[in-house]
């Protein structure tokens, strides 16, 4: 190809800089607001902070009740950040492998062993994917009241796999449907069993599918405030999001940003680390199916 | 790997040592020995994604069917009673809830189109390789990596501001204008649908990135000897191939549409009402007690989507693609 003109090129960079700007702005914006004093947040530059400071981190983790301004001591609670920290690493990562569990067996049985009407199980499964759970807590609740699970981040571990469940069985049943036969078949015939096969071989071919149904069920998961508000009461059971929450916002402003951020950036850090893995997930599974 | 090179060989070979031959191979019939015993295992397997789906999915929606039609509240004392279509009629017959299903309806068109157009747009300049591609596509990642549930506090408190802060005065500003214009509660509304658009359009551009990679170049190379309008060979050509991304994207992207109005509903403690079909239902079901119209309400979404649903399944899932 023959070098752009010089007029293309800037507008594509321009076009690059906006795009930018407006996905990482409103980051950038509670980043900044999290490093504030309270005096920089009332009186100073909306958009930049001048004197960084990490107390609003230090804050939370140990509150030393030092009465900010003219807001009493009296008002103000304390959080217990890491029970909630605590609490949001174990729902997460477990719902996660739930998810990733029940999906990849699933996937395996529509994909790979076909039962009868096998397009139709994965379309239903699929389709309860546009029912949202929010229209449906108060008989959700019921269900949690049943099993004895309010207030108990098991009740999390029971519903947040099903927000990704519908979406991870359709891609990695339709990259398993699309595998070669061939791929299995060897390691029968040389005797293996179907579980061997199973794990020596379609597993580790199907990485990157799995890597990218992880990510969408992590960020799916992690999209989540209402269940977990609505199933998470008492204060040293709630996660991040249900206990930021229940937050004063009116006097604790800068304290719920910084717990914002400190939720954020592990999630953050762990879809950037898997970013290009996802997209290559994707694509694997589209080339296959779709 | 002599045996994938032979694979009528290696079918023979597997069936005489008696396993469970793969998929489709008994050629004697559907309902061959190992291919039932396949469907067992497939039934096993499928059991706990099943198990879940029931009691998480499928349990709710039928007592939300049963509900409402009855008069089921926690008010009444005594046991709720059939009351048939009733909820339903005096559903229909209410002004609120054609107002609350225009608004859901418009709420739910205006954010998928603006997130499909931010999406290509995003995708498309990301599609092609230049220098620092992989900042730029770290930022369109980011909006999605970033939880929603904590950024939704943080985006909804900045957009209203609690307290005098440095940039609330301006946030006021804006807020009274749209509130002025458009009626209480709009500047809420509208951020939290500027809200689902920038997260929105994050996911679906990654989402139709790894679209594009999975069309092969070649069709594009051959689109741009066709024709020298960038604008016809994007209608002609990348939009039909990208059709099946798109419509799945849609599909994705739209439950987090409702899902961000609870978000907000709830952490606002249903201070802010918006008038749309499920936080109009929330209300109904916990301020006022009455289950059944609550869930008459939430339950008019359910065909809404399901017709969505169908007219992207065929783009997506085209049925002539199946043998059976």
């Amino acid at each position: 190809m023959n070098p752009k003109p010089w007029g293309k090129k800037a507008v594509h960079a321009g076009l690059l800089l906006l795009v930018s700007i407006y996905c990482v702005f409103p980051i950038y914006f509670m980043l900044v607001q999290s490093l504030k004093s309270a005096q920089e947040d009332v009186f100073g530059h909306p958009l930049i902070v001048l004197n960084p400071t990490l107390e609003n981190f230090e804050e939370l983790f140990e509150r030393t009740g030092e009465p900010r301004g003219f807001v009493g001591r009296a008002l103000r609670r304390s959080y217990p950040f890491f029970d909630w920290l605590e609490n949001t690493i174990i729902v997460f990562a477990g719902s996660v492998a739930i998810t990733l569990a029940a999906s990849v067996l699933a996937a395996y049985a529509l994909g790979r062993l076909q039962p009868p009407g096998f397009r139709w199980w994965r379309r239903v499964i699929f389709a309860t994917y546009v029912i949202p759970h929010t229209i449906l807590f108060v008989p959700l609740y019921q269900v949690v009241i049943r099993l004895h699970l309010d207030d108990n981040l098991l009740a999390l571990l029971l519903v947040y796999p099903t927000l990704a469940l519908p979406f991870c069985v359709w891609i990695l049943s339709i990259y398993f449907q699309h595998l070669p036969r061939e791929v299995e078949e060897s390691a029968l015939v040389e005797g293996a069993s179907r579980l061997t096969a199973f794990v020596r071989i379609i597993l580790p071919m199907s990485r990157p599918v799995i890597v990218a149904a992880g990510i969408f069920a992590l960020g799916t998961i992690a999209s989540d405030f209402t269940l977990a508000s609505v199933f998470l009461l008492s204060e040293h059971n709630q996660t991040i999001p249900a206990g930021l929450g229940t937050m004063e916002v009116a006097l604790d402003e800068l304290l719920a940003v910084a717990g914002i951020n400190l939720m954020a950036i592990p999630v953050v850090l762990i879809c950037a680390v898997f970013a290009r893995g996802y997209v290559r997930g994707l694509t694997a599974a589209m080339v296959e199916g779709a | 790997m002599a045996a994938a090179l032979h694979p009528g060989a290696s079918v023979t070979a597997a069936a005489e040592r008696g396993r469970s031959a793969p998929v489709g191979l008994a050629k004697s019939g559907r309902w061959s020995a190992p291919r039932r015993r396949d469907a067992r295992l497939a039934y096993l397997l499928l059991s706990p994604t099943l198990l879940l789906l029931l009691a998480v999915l499928a349990y709710p929606v039928g007592w939300e069917v049963w509900t409402s039609l009855t008069d089921l509240s926690p008010l009444k004392g005594g046991p709720a009673e059939f009351v048939g279509l009733e909820n339903y009629r005096r559903m229909l017959a209410d002004r609120v809830f054609w107002r609350a299903a225009a608004v859901t309806v418009v709420f739910g068109a205006v954010t998928s189109l603006a997130k499909l157009a931010l999406g290509v747009g995003f995708a498309l300049l990301l599609a092609r390789p230049f220098r620092g591609r992989v900042f730029v596509f770290l930022a369109v990642f980011l909006p999605w990596a970033y939880p929603a549930s904590v950024s939704v506090i943080g985006w909804y408190w900045t957009l209203s501001p609690p307290i005098t802060t440095s940039y609330s005065v301006f946030m006021g500003n804006l807020k009274h204008a749209a509130d002025g214009a458009f009626g209480s509660g709009a500047w809420a509304f509208l951020s939290v649908t500027l809200f689902n658009i920038w997260r929105g359009s994050s996911f679906i551009g990654v989402f139709l990135l790894a679209g594009i990679n999975a069309i092969p170049p070649e069709l594009f190379e051959c689109a741009l000897l066709e024709s020298k309008s960038a604008w016809r060979r994007f209608w002609l050509v990348t939009v039909p191939l990208l059709k099946p991304f798109l419509a799945l994207a849609v599909f994705l992207s739209l439950t987090t549409a409702f899902a961000d109005l609870a978000n907000v509903w709830m952490l606002t403690a249903g201070r802010i009402i918006f008038p749309v079909v499920g936080t109009h239902a929330y209300w109904l079901a916990i301020q006022g007690g009455q289950f059944g119209p609550a869930s008459a309400l939430s339950l008019t979404l359910v065909p809404m989507l399901l017709a969505v649903l169908l007219l992207l399944f065929r783009m997506f899932d085209p049925p002539e693609r199946e043998p059976v």
